[in-house]
């Protein structure tokens, strides 16, 4: 019954799709007020119905529906309810299914946000979107059906993937994953109607920069938690191992990283539309790209848990894709180019080509790296590895460079500025870059790379602050009082602004943190039984016993360790190993004493609660909670400057 | 006695192979912080076989922590990093080596970032000189004598 209502939905929401986008595409070409009413009513019904499929799914599994395919092959009467909610998310039919829930929630809300808006553009855009949407319910509705029926029905299932109950950053990773990926299909929708219909008016610039942030923030975070995720889980101590599909998180971010740079000249300057529309397609493309590297199980990787038969079906898509945005763009490119002009290359318009052309470098340089031993082994059966080393030798100088052009970009004027203009401007930020070097040279940094990326961090650091709160400085230099100036100039007038350099601050800091955190761990290994110690860096673990705890899904053997240092009581630290009933290996949880300067990290290997004794694994590593705290504030400023006025 | 104490080494140690791999050792032994600080930095060179995608130097598991031991050991007789590498490559194939190494197709993964820098740093810099020349276009207001007297003037300053 409830398979049935599932199925009836998604094959609605497929017709609705399909009927829609048709309907929004010629509403485009024949520009009839009343084809656009229909495309938007196609839309709202293809998000109701989304929603709906979604409901009829999280009710099965929270009733323990097991009639339900995907109840049968994810629910189980021993977890606990909130890890049966989450489960929608936990295994392939289940998220594509969150999937289409998300993409309507995007594709209803900026069709209401924008109904009476840019109505030459919007038809288009909805056909774009609703287009993609056919797709995806097809994906639901065929190869990936959540909703089929299973008879005799079982009587309990094996639960979620254990890797899901482990930890609770599993549990937000994965929305704000999708928040990030799907909603980059709003952008492509916008970009793909300024093409058609052959114009980027200025006008239409702020729902297309305000679609790529929303989805920039998202996936931000995302990366973030991922990594964050990797490090309390993973057990070796890192947060990014530079694997196919933390790369291809990663590589849709970085080029709409550039759009939103390029829109910014294209808004000042009337220039670089084409080139903006193109980076906003591309960001599509690329999460389409991810998402097939993810599924497909093409790759080794810790992700492979998600891999399905979905992988050819969204090959195909993935082609169409492509071929839509180059035969847009082959055909309309021309149209949108050069109204205005750059009066200077040494000004901040130059700085942001340098910056496109490094944002488009490092990910042609990441993409290629990971997608390179597949066509090797593709073509001549010849396994190889393209691994961390080679990543640290290209992209820590592309990402070196970036970090000298956060520096110097903003603060170099607009326009033709004078000679004595641009020394002025950048030497003074220079005093916080040698500060900054010095301060960790003393502190024992040797690393060249580091001291170069402390250099530059700190110049960074020193513009962006003074760019910042220009606007407050200027107030109260007029004689404003400090609180008027305060609520005008940062948050009422400058908010985009003010955000974007809240972005810039916290890059800098998870740059530095990221240089600092990998050149400067320590790691020390060592064999404890009960009662003995270990020393790393300066703390005293001791080892004060192991034992093991009893939960219904799962089986923890817990070792507890004493951290001391100079004699004065740090922590308790507890890593632990669990095992779930549906896997072999068991998941080790490290336990992680986590300060502002650095943080002390445990990891079992092995442990014998009979003899009570412990392998142990310690990790000192300088730093790390800034990359976590930083992502968080970059967040918060992409969000203030969503908010702005244009 | 000397064959004796020779098959006494060869079993207590844990890389018995290597010298039958990649010769002898070409180097001076390491120990100490030393010792510590090269065996890191090879074993992250180094693909953990039975991880996914992890290095010897990242990676938990049994395995890597038995070829971590080899590379300590190996460094500690003289072995050269790139008799080590070329030890691991010859034990368990190319596959082990993170860092593709600049021969063959393969040299294409380094060379084609650089030949991208190369045409993008042109096209931007086409891009700027053509977005920098003055657009030619005739003012609208070419007729009228006030805006070209204007015109002229600001053009001498």
């Amino acid at each position: 019954m409830t398979a049935t209502l599932g199925n009836f939905l998604i094959l609605a929401a497929l017709l609705v799709a399909t009927a829609g986008s048709m309907v929004g595409f010629a509403a485009g070409c024949s520009g009839t007020p009343e084809g656009l009413k229909w495309a938007q009513r196609f839309a709202y019904a293809f998000a109701a119905l989304m929603a709906l499929a979604t409901i009829v799914m999280e009710a099965a599994l929270l009733s323990h529906d097991f009639s339900v395919k995907y109840v049968s092959q994810v629910g189980s009467r021993a977890v606990p309810a909130w890890v049966t909610f989450v489960s929608l998310w936990s295994s392939l039919e289940g998220s594509i299914l969150f999937w289409g829930f998300i993409l309507g929630l995007y594709i209803a809300g900026t069709t209401w946000v924008n109904r009476n808006q840019h109505v030459d553009y919007m038809p288009y855009a909805i056909g774009v979107w609703l287009g993609c949407a056919a797709f995806f319910s097809f994906l639901i509705a065929g190869p990936a059906n959540p909703f089929g029926s299973v008879s005799p029905v079982p009587l309990d299932g094996p639960g979620p993937n254990p890797l899901l109950q482990n930890h609770f950053l599993m549990i937000i990773h994965p929305p704000f994953l999708y928040l990030g990926y799907v909603g980059m299909t709003i952008p492509f929708g916008f970009a793909s109607a300024a093409l058609l219909r052959g114009r980027l008016g200025l006008g239409f610039l702020r729902p297309l920069r305000a679609s790529l942030l929303l989805p920039w923030i998202f996936l931000t975070v995302a990366i973030m938690l991922g990594g964050w995720w990797a490090y309390e889980v993973l057990g070796w101590g890192g947060y990014w191992a530079l694997d196919p599909v933390e790369n291809a998180t990663l590589l849709p971010w970085l080029t709409a990283t550039a759009a939103l740079h390029s829109a910014i000249v294209m808004e000042r300057r009337g220039v670089l539309k084409g080139w903006t529309v193109t980076l906003v397609q591309a960001s599509f493309l690329l999460t389409i790209l991810g998402t097939f590297m993810t599924r497909s199980g093409v790759f080794n990787s810790v992700h492979s848990f998600t891999q399905s038969s979905i992988g050819p079906t969204i090959l195909v898509f993935l082609a169409v894709a492509i071929l839509f945005s180059v035969i847009t763009l082959a055909m309309r490119i021309e149209s949108l180019e050069a109204e205005g002009k750059l009066e200077s290359a040494v000004s901040r318009e130059g700085t942001f080509l340098i910056n496109n052309l490094l944002f488009v470098l490092l990910t042609f340089t990441v993409l290629i790296g990971t997608v390179f031993p597949l066509i090797v082994e593709a073509v001549n059966g010849r396994q190889m590895s393209v691994g961390r080393p080679y990543f640290d030798a290209m992209v820590v100088p592309i990402g070196t460079a970036l970090l000298f052009l956060l520096g110097v970009g903003p603060a170099l004027p607009w326009g033709r500025p004078r000679r004595d203009e641009v020394k002025r401007a950048l030497l003074f930020p220079l005093i916080g870059g040698i500060v900054l070097a010095g301060i960790g040279r003393a502190l024992g940094v040797t690393n060249v790379w580091t001291l170069i990326t402390l250099l530059f961090g700190g110049y960074a650091a020193w513009v962006t602050m003074a760019e910042m709160w220009l606007p407050l400085v200027q107030r109260m230099r007029r004689g404003d009082s400090f609180g008027t100036a305060l609520v005008q100039g940062q948050l009422r007038r400058g908010r985009r602004r003010f955000g974007s350099y809240v972005v810039h601050a916290g890059m800098v800091v998870v740059i530095i943190a990221i240089a600092v955190s990998s050149t400067m761990r320590t790691s020390h290994e060592a064999r404890l039984s009960r009662g003995q110690s270990a020393k790393i860096g300066s703390y005293d673990v001791t080892f004060i016993g192991a034992e093991t705890l009893a939960e219904p899904h799962r089986q923890s053997t817990v070792a507890h360790f004493r951290v001391m240092s100079n004699g004065k009581f740090i922590a308790n630290l507890a890593p632990r190993m669990n095992q779930y009933q549906m896997m072999r290996e068991p998941i080790g949880t490290p336990d992680v004493h986590s300060t502002l300067t650095g943080d002390l990290y445990l990891s079992i290997m092995n442990v014998d609660v009979g003899t009570q004794n412990a392998g142990v694994l310690m990790i000192t590593t300088p730093m790390v909670a800034w990359i976590w705290i930083s992502v968080i504030l970059m967040g918060l400023g992409g969000l203030v400057a969503l908010i702005s006025r244009p | 006695m000397i064959a004796l104490l020779l098959v006494l080494t060869l079993q207590t140690t844990k890389v018995p192979d290597a010298a039958q791999f990649v010769g002898a050792p070409q180097s001076t032994p390491l120990q100490g912080s030393q010792l510590d600080t090269r065996t890191i930095e090879i074993a992250g060179q180094l693909r953990c076989p039975v991880c996914q995608g992890l290095s010897v130097g990242d990676s938990p598991s049994a395995m890597a922590m038995n070829m971590k031991e080899q590379v300590r050991e190996l460094l500690a007789r003289g072995y050269t990093r790139e008799q080590i590498l070329a030890y691991f490559e010859q034990s368990y194939g190319e596959f082990v080596l993170l860092k593709p190494k600049f021969r063959g197709v393969d040299s294409l993964v380094w060379l084609l970032p650089l030949i991208a820098l190369a045409i993008g740093g042109a096209l931007v810099v086409m891009k700027m000189r053509k977005l920098e020349r003055p657009v030619a276009t005739t003012p609208s207001d070419a007729g009228d004598e006030y805006v070209n007297r204007v015109r002229q003037l600001v053009e001498k300053e």
